[in-house]
């Protein structure tokens, strides 16, 4: 059986055929089928978005000063992010409850600026998850990134509460701070890609 | 096993220097918004928009996630990923684009 050590694996051995850690393995197909879930649900919007016909459309809401901060602030979370990973592998312990718990608070505002958004959308222009098909298809695709935001947020809270109650993040529980960040990333990278097909493009078409 | 041979992940400055250069894409973005309200640039401001995105997407992969330091396996998962959703929801959209419009 191969056994490999790879530099950013904390030490512990990888003791899989294919040189990868079986879980960073299991990370990594899961990210790449989060594409075709996250794919569905933009395609979703976009063939809405394109009809005609609807009493109201998210883009002639959207207010793209307000979102385009929250855009920059889950940006920054991924630097945090990464921070917190690389304080881990030096085993800067207090460093890395810092970024980790640093990532949780922007992540947390990110998400108050969507329920923000949503709450602006309902009371202000009446345009309700069942409103019309485009709505709909808007608060599924951002409602369901927020949720995997939201899962980010407390698999972070719960590795900055392992770290501050229970000692410090051991080695095993460093290769854990590498999976969040992975997730993490990739909540940021789905963003990117909805903050420019749903917000911004769409947007100029008003 | 050939697993020691990948480069050094960035430094704590590169990181920061790849999130300044992260922002700075963002704030581009934004601006073009605006140019696109005023000028109307119309199918430019698209093109300009989904390469300043794919651009900020390739950095986030490559340096945050590591992709670019990781083995050619993890690679592949992720590729085949991004390459099926966008393979599948290219189709659906040209094909239902299609009806769509006829069906208007």
């Amino acid at each position: 059986m191969a056994e490999a050590v790879h530099p950013e694996s904390h030490g512990h051995a990888e003791h899989e055929s294919t040189g990868v850690d079986s879980r960073k393995l299991g990370m990594w197909l899961f990210l790449s089928s989060e594409f075709l879930f996250f794919g569905a649900l933009i395609t979703n919007y976009l063939l809405y978005s394109n009809r005609t016909g609807f009493n109201i459309y998210p883009r002639e809401v959207y207010d793209i000063p307000f979102t385009s901060v929250s855009s920059f602030v889950l940006l920054m979370s991924s630097l945090t992010m990464v921070l917190a990973h690389n304080a881990v592998s030096r085993d800067d312990q207090p460093q890395a409850r810092t970024w980790l718990f640093a990532t949780a608070a922007l992540g947390s505002v990110f998400l108050a600026g969507q329920v923000f958004e949503f709450t602006e959308f309902i009371v202000h222009y009446d345009m309700k998850l069942t409103t019309n098909p485009v709505a709909s298809a808007f608060y599924v695709l951002t409602g369901f990134h927020g949720l995997h935001v939201a899962i980010g947020v407390f698999m972070l809270l719960s590795l900055w509460g392992i770290s501050r109650f229970k000692g410090r993040l051991s080695e095993e529980k460093g290769m854990n701070v590498e999976m969040v960040g992975l997730y993490w990333h990739f909540v940021d990278i789905i963003w990117i890609v909805i903050f420019t097909v749903v917000y911004l493009i769409d947007a100029a078409r008003v | 096993m050939a697993s020691d041979t990948h480069p050094p992940h960035p430094s704590i400055r590169q990181y920061w220097r790849i999130a300044a250069l992260l922002a700075v894409l963002t704030a581009i973005e934004v601006a073009l918004f605006y140019i696109d309200n005023a000028l109307e640039l119309g199918a430019v401001n698209v093109a300009l928009l989904l390469i300043l995105a794919v651009l900020k997407f390739v950095i986030v992969v490559g340096w945050y996630m590591h992709l670019r330091f990781e083995r050619p396996l993890l690679n592949r998962f992720f590729a085949a990923g991004l390459i099926m959703a966008l393979g599948l929801y290219g189709v659906v959209l040209a094909a239902m684009g299609i009806l769509a419009i006829r069906g208007n």
